[in-house]
Protein backbone atom coordinates (compact mmCIF):
# COMPACT_ATOMS: atom_id res chain seq x y z
CA UNK A 1 0.00 0.00 0.00
CA UNK A 2 2.87 2.21 0.28
CA UNK A 3 3.72 2.44 -3.99
CA UNK A 4 1.09 5.62 -4.25
CA UNK A 5 2.09 6.99 -7.04
CA UNK A 6 1.74 10.92 -7.56
CA UNK A 7 -0.31 11.48 -11.32
CA UNK A 8 -0.50 15.13 -10.97
CA UNK A 9 3.59 15.87 -9.97
CA UNK A 10 4.60 12.98 -12.62
CA UNK A 11 2.05 14.23 -15.35
CA UNK A 12 3.11 18.06 -14.82
CA UNK A 13 7.29 16.41 -15.02
CA UNK A 14 5.77 14.95 -18.50
CA UNK A 15 4.67 18.06 -19.41
CA UNK A 16 7.44 20.47 -18.43
CA UNK A 17 9.90 17.84 -20.45
CA UNK A 18 7.62 18.14 -23.38
CA UNK A 19 8.15 21.88 -23.27
CA UNK A 20 11.79 22.18 -22.81
CA UNK A 21 11.79 19.64 -25.54
CA UNK A 22 9.88 22.08 -27.62
CA UNK A 23 11.99 24.73 -27.05
CA UNK A 24 10.50 26.15 -23.75
CA UNK A 25 13.82 27.08 -21.38
CA UNK A 26 11.30 28.29 -18.56
CA UNK A 27 10.09 24.41 -18.59
CA UNK A 28 14.21 23.49 -17.55
CA UNK A 29 14.14 26.33 -14.72
CA UNK A 30 10.29 24.83 -13.63
CA UNK A 31 11.83 21.45 -13.26
CA UNK A 32 14.89 22.46 -11.34
CA UNK A 33 13.31 24.21 -8.95
CA UNK A 34 10.66 21.53 -8.29
CA UNK A 35 13.42 18.60 -7.67
CA UNK A 36 16.93 20.88 -7.12
CA UNK A 37 16.64 20.53 -3.51
CA UNK A 38 15.85 16.71 -3.36
CA UNK A 39 18.79 15.73 -5.16
CA UNK A 40 20.43 18.10 -2.77
CA UNK A 41 19.31 16.84 0.14
CA UNK A 42 19.65 13.02 -1.10
CA UNK A 43 23.43 13.56 -2.35
CA UNK A 44 24.06 15.05 1.25
CA UNK A 45 22.49 12.24 2.66
CA UNK A 46 24.98 9.55 0.75
CA UNK A 47 27.79 11.92 2.34
CA UNK A 48 28.58 14.38 -0.73
CA UNK A 49 31.41 16.77 0.86
CA UNK A 50 31.25 20.06 -0.31
CA UNK A 51 30.22 19.84 -3.86
CA UNK A 52 26.52 19.33 -3.54
CA UNK A 53 25.76 22.24 -5.24
CA UNK A 54 28.10 20.91 -8.37
CA UNK A 55 26.86 17.19 -8.00
CA UNK A 56 23.20 18.61 -8.49
CA UNK A 57 23.75 20.77 -11.52
CA UNK A 58 25.54 17.89 -12.89
CA UNK A 59 23.02 15.42 -12.38
CA UNK A 60 20.38 18.13 -13.83
CA UNK A 61 22.85 18.91 -17.32
CA UNK A 62 22.85 14.71 -17.57
CA UNK A 63 19.62 13.82 -17.39
CA UNK A 64 18.94 16.65 -19.57
CA UNK A 65 21.19 15.92 -22.28
CA UNK A 66 19.98 11.99 -22.01
CA UNK A 67 16.22 13.14 -21.30
CA UNK A 68 15.15 10.90 -24.14
CA UNK A 69 15.86 7.79 -22.27
CA UNK A 70 13.46 9.01 -19.79
CA UNK A 71 11.13 6.78 -20.31
CA UNK A 72 8.48 7.41 -17.55
CA UNK A 73 8.71 4.28 -16.20
CA UNK A 74 9.59 5.96 -12.24
CA UNK A 75 9.37 9.05 -11.25
CA UNK A 76 11.48 11.77 -12.63
CA UNK A 77 12.37 12.71 -9.20
CA UNK A 78 13.60 8.74 -8.89
CA UNK A 79 15.09 8.55 -12.18
CA UNK A 80 17.26 12.08 -11.03
CA UNK A 81 18.27 10.39 -7.31
CA UNK A 82 19.37 7.80 -9.80
CA UNK A 83 21.49 9.48 -11.49
CA UNK A 84 22.94 11.71 -8.80
CA UNK A 85 23.66 8.40 -6.83
CA UNK A 86 25.98 6.95 -9.62
CA UNK A 87 27.59 9.97 -10.48
CA UNK A 88 28.55 10.23 -6.66
CA UNK A 89 30.06 7.05 -6.89
CA UNK A 90 31.55 7.49 -9.95
CA UNK A 91 33.32 10.53 -8.78
CA UNK A 92 34.51 8.38 -5.58
CA UNK A 93 35.94 5.83 -7.28
CA UNK A 94 37.65 8.10 -9.44
CA UNK A 95 39.04 9.99 -6.48
CA UNK A 96 40.07 6.45 -5.06
CA UNK A 97 41.71 5.52 -8.57
CA UNK A 98 44.07 9.01 -7.62
CA UNK A 99 44.81 7.60 -4.18
CA UNK A 100 43.16 9.99 -2.15
CA UNK A 101 41.25 8.92 0.72
CA UNK A 102 37.58 9.12 0.52
CA UNK A 103 36.44 6.39 2.07
CA UNK A 104 32.60 6.96 3.39
CA UNK A 105 32.86 6.14 6.93
CA UNK A 106 30.00 6.10 9.79
CA UNK A 107 29.07 10.12 9.74
CA UNK A 108 30.05 11.22 6.26
CA UNK A 109 26.93 11.66 5.43
CA UNK A 110 25.90 14.31 7.74
CA UNK A 111 29.19 16.53 7.47
CA UNK A 112 27.31 18.29 4.74
CA UNK A 113 25.46 19.41 7.49
CA UNK A 114 28.53 20.38 10.09
CA UNK A 115 28.40 23.67 8.60
CA UNK A 116 25.44 24.33 10.00
CA UNK A 117 26.23 23.82 13.38
CA UNK A 118 26.35 26.95 14.54
CA UNK A 119 22.60 28.02 13.09
CA UNK A 120 21.43 24.59 14.62
CA UNK A 121 21.60 24.94 18.43
CA UNK A 122 18.43 22.76 18.88
CA UNK A 123 19.51 19.84 21.20
CA UNK A 124 16.97 17.62 19.32
CA UNK A 125 18.37 18.43 16.03
CA UNK A 126 21.40 17.62 16.77
CA UNK A 127 21.08 14.46 18.46
CA UNK A 128 18.88 13.15 15.52
CA UNK A 129 21.70 14.09 13.41
CA UNK A 130 24.25 12.02 15.14
CA UNK A 131 21.52 9.21 15.11
CA UNK A 132 21.75 9.80 11.77
CA UNK A 133 25.65 9.36 11.53
CA UNK A 134 25.05 6.20 12.96
CA UNK A 135 23.41 4.36 10.21
CA UNK A 136 25.28 2.49 7.52
CA UNK A 137 25.38 4.21 4.15
CA UNK A 138 22.83 2.01 3.01
CA UNK A 139 20.84 2.15 5.48
CA UNK A 140 20.77 6.16 5.64
CA UNK A 141 20.34 6.12 2.04
CA UNK A 142 16.90 4.28 2.47
CA UNK A 143 15.89 6.07 5.68
CA UNK A 144 16.57 9.71 3.51
CA UNK A 145 14.79 8.48 0.47
CA UNK A 146 11.50 6.70 2.86
CA UNK A 147 11.25 9.50 5.77
CA UNK A 148 12.54 12.49 3.66
CA UNK A 149 11.80 12.38 0.28
CA UNK A 150 8.56 10.34 1.00
CA UNK A 151 9.24 7.10 -1.59
CA UNK A 152 7.58 4.42 -1.72
CA UNK A 153 9.99 1.12 -1.20
CA UNK A 154 9.21 0.50 -5.06
CA UNK A 155 10.95 3.90 -5.74
CA UNK A 156 13.83 3.66 -3.27
CA UNK A 157 14.52 0.09 -4.26
CA UNK A 158 14.81 1.72 -8.24
CA UNK A 159 16.59 4.81 -7.21
CA UNK A 160 19.52 2.42 -5.07
CA UNK A 161 19.23 -0.60 -7.22
CA UNK A 162 18.14 -2.62 -4.60
CA UNK A 163 14.70 -4.99 -4.30
CA UNK A 164 11.44 -3.37 -2.00
CA UNK A 165 11.77 -6.01 0.07
CA UNK A 166 15.60 -5.04 1.14
CA UNK A 167 14.34 -1.62 0.98
CA UNK A 168 12.01 -1.95 3.69
CA UNK A 169 14.46 -4.15 6.19
CA UNK A 170 16.80 -1.69 5.90
CA UNK A 171 14.33 1.45 6.63
CA UNK A 172 13.31 -0.44 9.84
CA UNK A 173 16.56 -1.50 10.93
CA UNK A 174 17.85 2.29 10.91
CA UNK A 175 14.50 3.01 12.46
CA UNK A 176 15.40 0.62 14.87
CA UNK A 177 19.13 2.08 15.62
CA UNK A 178 17.84 5.50 15.85
CA UNK A 179 15.11 4.99 18.32
CA UNK A 180 17.84 2.93 20.32
CA UNK A 181 20.01 5.88 20.07
CA UNK A 182 17.63 8.26 20.73
CA UNK A 183 16.65 6.41 23.89
CA UNK A 184 19.95 5.90 25.33
CA UNK B 1 11.03 3.77 22.84
CA UNK B 2 9.03 0.45 22.27
CA UNK B 3 7.46 -1.26 18.82
CA UNK B 4 4.06 -0.82 18.15
CA UNK B 5 3.28 -4.67 17.23
CA UNK B 6 1.18 -3.59 13.98
CA UNK B 7 4.15 -3.75 11.60
CA UNK B 8 2.09 -2.82 8.45
CA UNK B 9 0.42 0.44 10.53
CA UNK B 10 4.25 1.58 11.45
CA UNK B 11 5.29 1.02 7.31
CA UNK B 12 2.97 3.65 6.51
CA UNK B 13 4.08 5.94 8.80
CA UNK B 14 6.22 8.02 6.12
CA UNK B 15 3.31 7.85 3.54
CA UNK B 16 1.07 9.52 6.59
CA UNK B 17 4.13 12.04 6.99
CA UNK B 18 4.16 13.15 3.45
CA UNK B 19 0.59 12.72 2.90
CA UNK B 20 0.77 10.22 0.32
CA UNK B 21 -2.00 7.83 1.59
CA UNK B 22 -5.48 7.28 0.01
CA UNK B 23 -8.24 9.09 1.93
CA UNK B 24 -9.48 5.95 3.31
CA UNK B 25 -6.26 4.88 4.39
CA UNK B 26 -5.72 8.18 5.81
CA UNK B 27 -8.24 8.09 8.09
CA UNK B 28 -7.55 4.13 9.16
CA UNK B 29 -3.85 5.21 10.36
CA UNK B 30 -4.68 8.31 11.30
CA UNK B 31 -7.16 6.35 13.83
CA UNK B 32 -4.64 4.00 14.49
CA UNK B 33 -1.99 6.73 15.22
CA UNK B 34 -4.26 8.72 18.02
CA UNK B 35 -4.90 5.27 19.85
CA UNK B 36 -1.40 3.85 20.29
CA UNK B 37 1.12 5.55 22.39
CA UNK B 38 4.12 3.89 20.14
CA UNK B 39 3.01 4.51 16.86
CA UNK B 40 2.34 8.36 18.10
CA UNK B 41 6.01 8.65 19.41
CA UNK B 42 7.20 7.32 16.26
CA UNK B 43 5.50 9.59 13.83
CA UNK B 44 6.81 12.27 15.97
CA UNK B 45 10.16 11.37 15.76
CA UNK B 46 9.94 10.86 12.21
CA UNK B 47 8.58 14.28 11.77
CA UNK B 48 11.85 15.23 13.81
CA UNK B 49 14.07 13.60 11.45
CA UNK B 50 12.53 15.46 8.48
CA UNK B 51 12.88 18.50 9.77
CA UNK B 52 16.81 17.66 10.34
CA UNK B 53 17.47 15.92 7.02
CA UNK B 54 15.91 19.47 5.56
CA UNK B 55 18.84 21.10 6.00
CA UNK B 56 20.76 21.01 3.36
CA UNK B 57 22.84 23.70 1.70
CA UNK B 58 20.94 26.05 -0.27
CA UNK B 59 21.50 25.14 -3.99
CA UNK B 60 21.66 27.42 -7.16
CA UNK B 61 18.85 26.30 -9.45
CA UNK B 62 19.40 29.57 -11.46
CA UNK B 63 22.82 28.63 -12.16
CA UNK B 64 22.13 24.89 -12.56
CA UNK B 65 18.87 25.75 -15.26
CA UNK B 66 21.74 27.86 -16.83
CA UNK B 67 24.01 25.19 -17.36
CA UNK B 68 21.14 22.97 -19.40
CA UNK B 69 22.08 23.01 -22.93
CA UNK B 70 18.81 23.13 -25.31
CA UNK B 71 16.96 19.89 -26.24
CA UNK B 72 18.73 18.08 -28.68
CA UNK B 73 17.39 14.91 -30.21
CA UNK B 74 19.76 12.40 -29.32
CA UNK B 75 20.79 10.16 -32.52
CA UNK B 76 19.90 6.96 -31.46
CA UNK B 77 23.29 5.19 -31.78
CA UNK B 78 22.08 1.59 -33.32
CA UNK B 79 23.95 -0.97 -31.22
CA UNK B 80 22.56 -3.54 -32.98
CA UNK B 81 23.55 -2.05 -36.76
CA UNK B 82 26.77 -1.65 -35.26
CA UNK B 83 26.81 -5.45 -34.29
CA UNK B 84 25.46 -6.46 -37.67
CA UNK B 85 27.87 -4.80 -39.90
CA UNK B 86 30.77 -6.35 -37.43
CA UNK B 87 29.46 -9.67 -38.03
CA UNK B 88 28.95 -9.04 -41.60
CA UNK B 89 32.67 -7.78 -41.63
CA UNK B 90 33.66 -11.21 -39.51
CA UNK B 91 31.80 -13.30 -42.07
CA UNK B 92 32.98 -11.65 -45.56
CA UNK B 93 36.73 -11.49 -44.15
CA UNK B 94 36.38 -15.00 -43.01
CA UNK B 95 34.43 -16.36 -45.86
CA UNK B 96 37.53 -14.87 -47.97
CA UNK B 97 40.41 -16.90 -45.71
CA UNK B 98 38.32 -19.59 -46.24
CA UNK B 99 37.97 -20.05 -50.26
CA UNK B 100 41.54 -18.65 -50.63
CA UNK B 101 42.67 -21.85 -48.48
CA UNK B 102 41.01 -23.91 -50.33
CA UNK B 103 41.79 -22.81 -53.85
CA UNK B 104 45.37 -23.44 -52.77
CA UNK B 105 44.20 -27.17 -51.33
CA UNK B 106 42.71 -27.50 -54.91
CA UNK B 107 45.87 -26.35 -56.53
CA UNK B 108 47.77 -28.57 -54.44
CA UNK B 109 45.63 -31.64 -55.04
CA UNK B 110 45.60 -31.10 -58.38
CA UNK B 111 49.14 -30.87 -59.14
CA UNK B 112 49.54 -34.05 -56.93
CA UNK B 113 46.79 -36.31 -58.93
CA UNK B 114 48.70 -34.58 -62.63
CA UNK B 115 51.88 -35.50 -61.71
CA UNK B 116 50.51 -39.19 -59.94
CA UNK B 117 48.52 -40.37 -63.42
CA UNK B 118 50.71 -38.26 -66.00
CA UNK B 119 50.40 -41.49 -68.61
CA UNK B 120 46.42 -41.51 -68.70
CA UNK B 121 44.83 -40.05 -70.95
CA UNK B 122 41.49 -38.22 -69.69
CA UNK B 123 39.58 -35.74 -70.01
CA UNK B 124 39.66 -35.07 -66.55
CA UNK B 125 43.37 -35.16 -65.58
CA UNK B 126 42.84 -33.94 -62.26
CA UNK B 127 40.37 -36.37 -61.02
CA UNK B 128 41.18 -38.71 -58.36
CA UNK B 129 39.59 -41.51 -59.71
CA UNK B 130 42.06 -42.05 -62.28
CA UNK B 131 42.35 -45.77 -63.43
CA UNK B 132 45.21 -46.28 -61.38
CA UNK B 133 43.82 -45.63 -58.40
CA UNK B 134 40.23 -47.04 -59.20
CA UNK B 135 38.91 -50.60 -57.79
CA UNK B 136 37.35 -52.57 -60.31
CA UNK B 137 34.35 -53.42 -59.08
CA UNK B 138 32.60 -53.90 -62.61
CA UNK B 139 30.28 -51.71 -62.76
CA UNK B 140 29.14 -48.00 -61.69
CA UNK B 141 32.18 -46.33 -60.23
CA UNK B 142 34.39 -48.55 -62.59
CA UNK B 143 33.04 -46.66 -65.45
CA UNK B 144 33.28 -43.46 -64.54
CA UNK B 145 37.22 -42.64 -64.78
CA UNK B 146 37.05 -44.37 -67.77
CA UNK B 147 35.44 -42.20 -69.89
CA UNK B 148 34.82 -38.58 -69.85
CA UNK B 149 31.70 -38.12 -67.70
CA UNK B 150 28.03 -38.29 -69.83
CA UNK B 151 24.85 -38.30 -68.54
CA UNK B 152 23.46 -41.33 -70.85
CA UNK B 153 26.42 -43.21 -69.50
CA UNK B 154 24.46 -43.43 -65.89
CA UNK B 155 21.10 -44.61 -67.98
CA UNK B 156 19.64 -40.99 -66.55
CA UNK B 157 18.71 -38.62 -69.08
CA UNK B 158 17.54 -36.51 -66.68
CA UNK B 159 18.69 -32.71 -67.20
CA UNK B 160 21.31 -32.86 -64.57
CA UNK B 161 24.66 -31.37 -66.20
CA UNK B 162 27.70 -33.56 -65.96
CA UNK B 163 30.93 -32.04 -64.46
CA UNK B 164 32.95 -29.73 -67.32
CA UNK B 165 35.55 -31.90 -68.13
CA UNK B 166 37.75 -28.82 -67.11
CA UNK B 167 36.25 -28.20 -63.94
CA UNK B 168 38.42 -27.98 -60.67
CA UNK B 169 38.87 -31.21 -59.31
CA UNK B 170 35.69 -32.49 -57.53
CA UNK B 171 37.75 -33.59 -54.65
CA UNK B 172 39.44 -30.14 -54.02
CA UNK B 173 35.93 -28.25 -54.30
CA UNK B 174 35.87 -25.25 -51.94
CA UNK B 175 32.75 -25.74 -49.15
CA UNK B 176 30.52 -23.16 -50.71
CA UNK B 177 30.90 -25.48 -54.29
CA UNK B 178 29.43 -28.73 -52.39
CA UNK B 179 26.14 -27.02 -52.63
CA UNK B 180 26.12 -26.11 -56.05
CA UNK B 181 26.26 -29.74 -57.40
CA UNK B 182 23.50 -31.81 -58.19
CA UNK B 183 22.69 -35.37 -56.81
CA UNK B 184 23.94 -37.06 -59.49
CA UNK B 185 27.63 -34.98 -59.00
CA UNK B 186 27.37 -35.78 -55.13
CA UNK B 187 27.26 -39.62 -56.03
CA UNK B 188 30.09 -39.41 -58.16
CA UNK B 189 31.84 -37.57 -55.28
CA UNK B 190 31.11 -39.72 -52.95
CA UNK B 191 32.34 -42.85 -55.02
CA UNK B 192 35.58 -41.05 -55.90
CA UNK B 193 35.94 -40.95 -52.38
CA UNK B 194 35.21 -44.67 -51.93
CA UNK B 195 37.66 -45.49 -54.08
CA UNK B 196 40.48 -43.41 -52.11
CA UNK B 197 40.44 -46.71 -50.14
CA UNK B 198 44.02 -47.57 -51.79
CA UNK B 199 45.82 -44.99 -50.15
CA UNK B 200 46.92 -44.94 -46.77
CA UNK B 201 44.29 -44.59 -44.06
CA UNK B 202 44.83 -42.00 -41.36
CA UNK B 203 41.35 -43.11 -40.26
CA UNK B 204 40.04 -43.25 -36.47
CA UNK B 205 39.78 -47.38 -36.82
CA UNK B 206 43.51 -47.64 -38.02
CA UNK B 207 44.98 -45.16 -35.50
CA UNK B 208 43.85 -46.94 -32.66
CA UNK B 209 45.22 -49.67 -33.48
CA UNK B 210 48.03 -48.28 -32.09
CA UNK B 211 46.98 -48.09 -28.68
CA UNK B 212 46.69 -50.30 -26.55
CA UNK B 213 42.99 -52.00 -25.94
CA UNK B 214 40.83 -50.63 -23.62
CA UNK B 215 39.86 -53.54 -21.46
CA UNK B 216 36.25 -52.84 -20.46
CA UNK B 217 36.14 -56.01 -17.92
CA UNK B 218 37.75 -53.93 -15.16
CA UNK B 219 37.39 -56.93 -12.35
CA UNK B 220 39.78 -58.96 -14.12
CA UNK B 221 42.30 -56.12 -14.16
Amino acid sequence: MTDIALPTDERTDLDLIVRWKAGDERAATQLVERHATAVARFVASLGAKGDTNELVQDTFVRAFASIDGFRGESSLRTWLFTIARRLLLDRRRSIRRRGEEVEVQEGDAITEYDSLDSVVADETQRRLRHAMERLSPTQREVFTLRVSEGLSYKEIADAVGTTEGAARVHYHNAMRAIKEFVDD
Amino acid sequence: MIDCPNGDIRDLLPDLLHDRLPPAQRIEVEGHVASCDACRAEFALLRDLRGTMARVPKVDTTAIAAAIPPYRATARRSWVGWRAAAAITMIAAGGTSVAILNHQGAATVDHTQVVSSPSVPTSRPAEVTSPALSVPVGSGATAEPSAPASPTQHGSSAATPAPEPSAEPSIAMASGAVNELSDRQLSELIDEIESLDVLPSADVESASTLLPPISTDVGHE
